[in-house]
């Protein structure tokens, strides 16, 4: 005998809302539970208020009746009943009034000299329209035109996401690049449409967890006025092509990847045969030998570097992934000329668009169809294809890459290293230990690229407040040419800094609250949103992170570069196939528990981690990682990462070091 | 069924012979002096057709009419006329008059194209 309440989250704002006598309540506790006997017809009854009280996804949850009142009984539905459990800072009532907003950042800022894809008034009037075609899009939702079905791969091609609490908006930064206008007008957003802040991700784009439907035209309509928007960051579409947050500054750099990527944002953008595709779709690109955006791990990956004659070409790879079957990509060819990039690239989506799976969503993917056809057949038609499309179909010419270099703003570097820097570390311990872990090597000698760190101990993973926000874009404009990146592994990026600056600026940066010295090390967690959020999670792997980082943070320097990733459920969005320790939440009979991998790489060294064991409960997760990094630290030698002593010697002495005690 | 072309306009339908084909056919395996095919949508978000319809018109330059069937939405107009269909029989619950609506609702810079054949094409223009 068990005890039901019928859940819906409301059309118009997505909040979770409960069946009562009186209607939809906004409380579990006021919802009517019901008997075995009498759910069957308390949902008929429930259903056809789908259409009339604009509620969507109705179904049964069971409870329990506590002194409380009504539980669910599953965490998930615990956490859409009571908000999410990370967040107590967030103040309680409605976040969202209907008083008049300030006028946009972007009506009083700009950021002349920073290096993103400069849009004309053309440009702008697209993402205009864009906005304009979705708020159509949701009244006609709203008046029944379009059914639920219909519109949620519309709302999707928009970054539109209905998660446990309300609509989530996933904004794409294009390649990760940002100025710092757009920056203010991301922190407007937050502060006005959402409840404070937003979280990045490892994909470079920013996520809203609070937004209301009827409020995402605005948004969208907001955004646009910032070269900003959320096309194609969800959906079975090409999404926002990835890079190297160095790219454009990087010291090893071969061929500046930005350019390319644009110009893949272009083609993919509406792209009238590929966007209803089997599955979704991610294309990295990279510029440099050390590959910082997992290139190997997505479903087109792109190394740029010159060939012989000193001309920029492509080597091509395809059908990475994670997810539940974890694939490190396959070759298809060394030499892409720039010309032929675009038409390679379609001949591979033709070919994938016409023979992807469609039968099954978890075998979807491009990498299951190479695996499923073996990858020499892939490349053969891959090929077939590329040698019967028309000679100019495509065609990158110089001239539309010149047009589109033409967009780029190129920076100068004239300062030059005076000492002041070099001074200044002498003096100041927390300055040296601060820039030891957050910087990178500039291809200008008197500039340095600094990471800010979105990892504050005990804090959420890649989460940024408006106000922080504001302070980051505040510090980019003084010191950075007014430009920002964001890190696949959720950190922000100032490319440019003089190296003169760097006290300056770590000054302000500690003011600001956001001077995390732990960039690539083991408090650099890589977390999704897991269940707090997330409609498909399984765990809460922000918590997780939340207690290693707290168990681990006094030795961290001791220990060294070690990246620890966290998924809240198989989809890998926390990429813990490719953490050097990774770990998974699962739902077991109800409690979280979590698989730990070791050995992944997301690098040029890409590898997928192995499991080591069953997996371990929530609470023993800490211990479970202090044990394995005890016994890295009793077995490396001089010089030795935690990746490359478990390389040599596999996983047995960490494996021991875990269960030794159970 | 009322049958439209790519301007949306109510057309008679000629009473050509239809060749029906699903997503999964072969375009080398349609008959180039076929003068009607029918592509098959099963639902709006299976997306063969569109691949379907722009290898037969670009890949062996099939010059009969692409007809849409089945389930596919006003929102996908434009793309289906970019990928080359030519004539369509509205879904059920979608009628003419909304089809011809997404037409007018998409402005000069939301003709068919992706950005970049957008900003070529300006490029060309001067």
């Amino acid at each position: 005998m068990s005890l039901h309440v019928i859940t819906a989250n409301r059309l118009h704002d997505g909040v979770s809302v409960w069946f009562a006598e009186t209607g939809w309540a906004e409380h579990v506790g006021a919802a009517t539970a019901f008997e075995d006997a009498a759910l069957d017809a308390a949902l008929r009854a429930a259903k056809p208020a789908d259409v009339e009280a604009h509620v969507v996804d109705v179904r049964a949850v069971e409870v329990t009746r506590e002194a409380g009142g009504l539980m669910p009984v599953a965490h998930r539905e615990q956490i859409r009943a009571s908000g999410p459990s990370v967040r107590a800072d967030l103040p309680a009532g409605p976040w969202r009034n209907d008083t008049p907003l300030p006028p946009l950042p972007s009506a009083s800022s700009t950021s002349p000299f920073a290096g993103i894809y400069r849009y004309d008034e053309y440009d702008r009037q697209f993402l205009r329209d864009r906005a304009a075609q979705f708020a159509d899009q949701v009244a006609r939702r709203q008046s029944g035109e379009l059914s639920e079905d219909e519109f949620k791969p519309l709302r999707l091609m928009n970054g539109l996401y209905l998660q446990l609490h309300a609509y989530m908006l996933r904004v794409a930064i294009p390649y990760g690049v940002l100025s710092a206008t757009q920056l203010r007008q991301l922190a407007y957003v937050a502060r006005h449409y959402d409840r404070g802040y937003g979280h990045f991700t490892t994909r470079q784009n920013i996520q809203f967890n609070w937004l209301r439907l009827e409020d995402t035209p605005e948004v969208l309509a907001a955004l646009a006025e910032a070269d900003l928007h959320g096309i194609q960051t969800s959906g079975n579409c090409i999404r926002n092509v990835t890079t190297d947050e160095y790219a454009g500054a990087a010291a090893d750099e071969l061929v500046d990847p930005r350019l390319y990527a644009e110009i893949m944002r272009q083609w993919s953008t509406d792209h009238p045969e590929f966007t209803y595709l089997p599955r979704k779709f991610k294309i990295a690109i990279i510029g440099a030998p050390q590959d910082r955006a997992a290139a190997r791990l997505h479903d087109i990956g792109i190394e740029a570097h010159k060939n012989a004659a000193g001309e920029p070409v492509f080597r091509v790879f395809a059908g990475g992934g994670l997810g539940r079957t974890p694939y490190v990509a396959i070759k298809l060819r060394d030499e892409v000329p720039v010309a032929e990039l675009l038409r390679y690239n379609e001949a591979i989506l033709r070919v994938y668009n016409a023979l992807g799976r469609r039968d099954n969503i978890y075998k979807a993917r491009i990498k299951i169809l190479i695996r499923e056809m073996k990858p020499e057949a892939f490349i053969q038609m891959v090929e077939d294809e590329y040698a019967s499309l028309p000679p100019d179909y495509c065609l990158l010419t110089p001239e539309i890459v010149q047009a589109v270099a033409a967009r780029f703003v190129a920076p100068d570097f004239p300062r030059q290293d005076t000492g002041v820097l070099a001074k200044a570390l002498a003096e100041d311990p927390a300055l040296r230990a601060w820039a030891k872990q957050n910087t990178h090597p500039h291809r200008a000698p008197g500039y340095i690229s600094v990471a800010i760190s979105l990892k504050p101990v005990g804090g959420i993973p890649g989460d940024a407040s408006a106000d922080e926000m504001d302070a980051v874009a505040a510090l980019a404009d003084k010191y950075s040419k007014g430009e920002i990146r964001v890190s696949h592994v959720q950190n922000l990026v100032l490319p440019h800094v003089a190296k003169d600056d760097l006290p300056a600026l770590f000054a302000g940066l500690v003011e600001a609250g956001l001077a995390s010295a732990n960039v690539g090390l083991v408090t650099d967690i890589i977390a999704c949103p897991g269940m707090d959020y997330c409609a498909l999670a399984t765990a809460r792997s922000i918590p997780v992170s939340q207690r290693i980082a707290e168990r681990l943070a006094p030795r961290q320097e001791e220990i060294g570069t070690l990246y620890v990733n966290i998924s809240g459920c198989i989809n890998a969005c926390g990429h813990h196939h490719v953490g050097h320790i990774g770990l998974l939440g699962v739902d077991k009979n109800g409690e979280e528990v979590y698989q730990i991998t070791l050995g992944g790489a997301a690098d040029e060294k890409a590898s997928i981690g192995s499991i080591i064991g069953p997996a371990v409960p929530t609470a023993d997760v800490p211990d479970a990682v202090e044990a394995i990094v005890n016994a890295y630290i009793a077995a490396r030698q001089e010089g030795e990462r935690f990746i490359d002593t478990y390389r040599r010697l596999g996983n047995k002495p960490f494996k021991e070091a875990v269960y030794a005690a159970h | 069924m009322p049958l439209i072309n790519a301007k949306a306009e109510l057309i008679e339908d000629a009473g050509l012979p239809a060749l029906r084909l699903a997503g999964d056919a072969k375009p080398q395996d349609v008959p180039l002096s076929a003068p009607l095919v029918e592509i098959e949508f099963p639902k709006f978000r299976d997306g063969r057709g569109f691949t379907l319809a722009r290898a037969l018109r670009e890949h062996y330059g099939f010059k009969g009419d692409i007809r849409a069937v089945g389930h596919f939405i006003p929102d996908q107009f434009v793309a289906l006329v970019a990928c080359g269909f030519t004539s369509f029989i509205p879904p059920e619950e979608h009628s003419p008059a909304q089809f011809a609506a997404a037409l007018s609702a998409t402005p000069e810079t939301k003709q068919p194209g992706q950005l970049l054949r957008r900003m070529v094409s300006r490029a060309l223009e001067g």
